[in-house]
């Protein structure tokens, strides 16, 4: 089975749990028909689109798997060689007994991604605690520095640093004095 | 119909705040149609929460400025870039980089602004005729009806994007999931809120829109390796071309715009699909079709034209039935919501003054889209050298506020997160994501007219096929997946080569 098969598959059997998840939690729906059931209540839909969505995704497993097994045959029954293509960066060649090559791909961690998920997380944690702009600054300068080129860093730091600051406070008094929109002022009210 | 619309030209010109809205509006729509990475739609995500202190007119006329610019921006780093910088310009490419290549790029973004604008007027025009029309049709509308046309919006949309009709609709339904979170339409009950206060009220619309849209590309953008691509420079006198360049155009630029307005009117596909549609049959019409994509004037109106008319075709819907044709009008119809207007049949009846307002806007923001185009077109080049280090992190920023806005509690923001994860892993995962959205803003009106439908009915849905349009579009519904079905299932001709 091939890394895109793994992945389709992953992704109805995501569809398949949340479904069920989703059909169970619908049974704890409180019902209110006082005149008598004459059609549908709280719980139905919920429940038709939880049971649609478990049909749907049982039908996208079974017909990965088909497909699958189809590409496997097609694949056994040719008699050239296959070859998937890849991030050469993140590939690294192996050789078979039998002569082949086989190719493995490096999983990169997409390290930028995930801080910049961390970085956002703490700076909605913060935003109503430590306040608008003392969020905002911590936050530009984080994500700006996380974004610039390791070996820029050092040229850019002080241009960032002061824009973070000049910016959050732009947006601060354009915001809650122009467009008289409430923003946490935190620690500094 | 025509007096409506000179009162609402009256409305924008005697306020010069309109005025300045409309040229910010368009600017901005222009920047970020231009910047590849960045979309209409995160532009639109980022001012909407701008245009909360505004009156209602002003406000939602910046919205469709943005809209406007937004589409026609992404001309200029498909000529000058060789990438497009929306979806709705990638037939751009095809001629306008060989034309600019050849040293022809004036020519290219002159010509290209100005089927734009022909585009966006003729779709305007025809939507300031038609909606009225429609709107009159469907007030006359019951539960059946709007079921029956929330259920084909949806299959349509889930049939049309993406690669795979299970996908979308599995998507459409994960949307639809969401908006089942928080109190019950008719008896309001609560669901899914697992005993959780903030949960009741369920997830807001915009801070679905912003996660998904905006976030997630932030995030994604964010996760992918940036590179500094070259920008071709260009000369640019009066308006970039001559007269002999539009010789043998003028059926090219009506069948354009036709199609992009008939695919607008579609729910999910815009100007996106149809400017590769009115490519291909640019070019397979042409007496000389081989000269398609070596730079030729032909092609760059075609694409132009038909993805701007979409701006009209999408607004059709969004205003008779409330139902969105594109990411862009989904967010529009929040602008709507948000000013306390709802689209349908009765919002000409209710706030015609403000609708004819917004649609002497279009027009004028069209003009004005021409205008900072041929004016300010080294200004936006220039912008487009800013690096992704500081402009995404401002986006993220706006995009907060506009969150934290919406109620001023924190667990918007955090509905931001929520759905920019979603996104992310949708838009990896292969799932589309317009029937999500679709199925999040349709979920209620579903579930309110078919539950409204059967107390009518006595509990019978067989109803639904004595009303002829209701009956009409729940076959167009299953003809839709059957057509997309037999398409995507169909046995295909194994072909096999003796060695």
């Amino acid at each position: 089975m091939n890394k895109a098969t793994k992945k389709e598959l992953g992704i109805g059997v995501f569809f398949a749990l949340l479904s069920i998840f989703y059909i169970v939690a619908s049974r704890s729906i409180s019902t209110f028909t006082p005149f008598g059931n004459r059609g549908l209540d709280s719980r139905s839909i919920p429940a038709m689109i939880g049971w649609l969505s478990m049909a749907l995704s049982v039908t996208y497993i079974v017909t990965t798997l088909i497909s699958a097994r189809r590409q496997l045959a097609s694949q056994q029954n040719s008699l050239e060689s296959t070859a998937e293509v890849c991030d050469p960066d993140n590939v690294i060649c192996i050789e078979d007994p039998s002569g082949a090559k086989r190719v493995k791909v490096l999983e990169v961690l997409p390290t930028k991604l995930l801080l910049s998920l961390i970085f956002l997380f703490f700076y909605f944690f913060f935003y109503q605690r430590a306040g608008f702009i003392l969020s905002s600054v911590g936050y530009l300068i984080a994500q700006s520095f996380l974004l610039t080129e390791k070996d820029k860093r050092k040229r850019w730091a002080l241009f960032l640093i002061l824009f973070s600051i000049v910016s959050t406070l732009i947006i601060y008094f354009v915001f809650t004095k122009y467009f008289t929109l409430f923003l946490p002022k935190g620690i500094l009210g | 119909m025509l007096q409506m619309l000179l009162q609402g030209f009256g409305t924008v010109f005697t306020a010069p705040i309109n005025i300045l809205m409309i040229v910010i509006g368009t600017t901005v729509g222009i920047v970020f149609g231009a910047l590849p990475g960045l979309t209409t739609v995160a532009g639109l995500s980022m001012f909407l929460p701008i245009t909360y202190a505004m009156a209602s007119g002003t406000g939602l006329s910046m919205l469709t400025a943005i809209y406007i610019g937004g589409m026609s921006g992404g001309l200029i780093s498909a000529i000058l870039l060789n990438i497009p910088g929306t979806p709705s310009s990638i037939a751009t490419c095809f001629d306008g980089s060989p034309m600019a290549r050849r040293g022809e790029a004036g020519k290219a973004l002159g010509l290209a602004v100005f089927a734009s604008v022909l585009g966006t007027i003729i779709s305007l025009v025809l939507m300031i005729v038609l909606s009225p029309t429609l709107a009159n049709l469907t007030i006359k509308f019951g539960p059946w009806e709007y079921f029956s046309v929330t259920v084909f919006a949806l299959t349509l949309i889930a049939s049309l994007t993406g690669k795979s009709i299970i996908k979308g609709l599995l998507s459409a339904l994960f949307g639809m999931m969401f908006a089942t979170v928080g109190l019950s339409p008719i008896d309001s009950a609560k669901r899914y809120t697992f005993g959780s206060l903030q949960l009741t009220s369920g997830f807001n619309l915009l801070a679905v829109l912003v996660g998904l849209y905006a976030i997630s590309e932030v995030l994604n953008t964010a996760g992918t390796e940036q590179h500094d691509a070259e920008i071709r420079d260009y000369k640019m006198r009066g308006l970039g071309f001559g007269l002999s360049d539009l010789k043998g155009q003028g059926f090219n630029i009506i069948r354009s715009a036709l199609i992009g307005l008939g695919i607008g009117i579609l729910p999910g596909i815009g100007g996106s699909t149809s400017n590769i549609i009115a490519y291909s049959i640019a070019k397979t019409s042409s007496k000389y079709p081989e000269k398609f994509g070596t730079g030729i004037p032909d092609g760059i109106i075609a694409s132009e034209t038909s993805n701007n008319a979409s701006i009209g075709g999408a607004m059709i819907p969004l205003l008779t039935l409330g139902i969105p044709g594109d990411g862009a009008t989904a967010i529009l119809l929040g602008g709507f919501m948000l000013h306390g207007m709802q689209p349908g049949p009765l919002l000409f009846q209710t706030n015609g003054a403000t609708v004819y307002q917004i649609f002497a806007s279009m027009i004028l923001a069209t003009l004005v889209m021409a205008l900072v185009m041929y004016i300010g077109m080294r200004g936006i080049v220039k912008i487009l050298k800013v690096p992704a280090n500081i402009l995404l992190p401002l986006i993220v920023i706006l995009c907060s506020i506009g969150a934290f806005a919406l109620n001023n509690r924190v667990f918007d923001m955090w509905g931001l997160i929520l759905f920019g994860v979603i996104g992310l892993a949708m838009s990896k995962a292969g799932v589309p994501a317009p029937p999500f959205i679709l199925g999040f803003i349709l979920e209620s009106e579903f579930e309110t007219n078919l539950r409204r439908g059967l107390e009518y009915a006595n509990g019978n849905f067989f109803e639904v096929f004595n009303r002829p349009i209701s009956a009409t579009f729940l076959v167009l519904a299953v003809v839709s997946l059957a057509a997309t079905l037999y398409k995507q299932y169909r046995p295909r001709k194994v072909v096999t080569e003796e060695v």
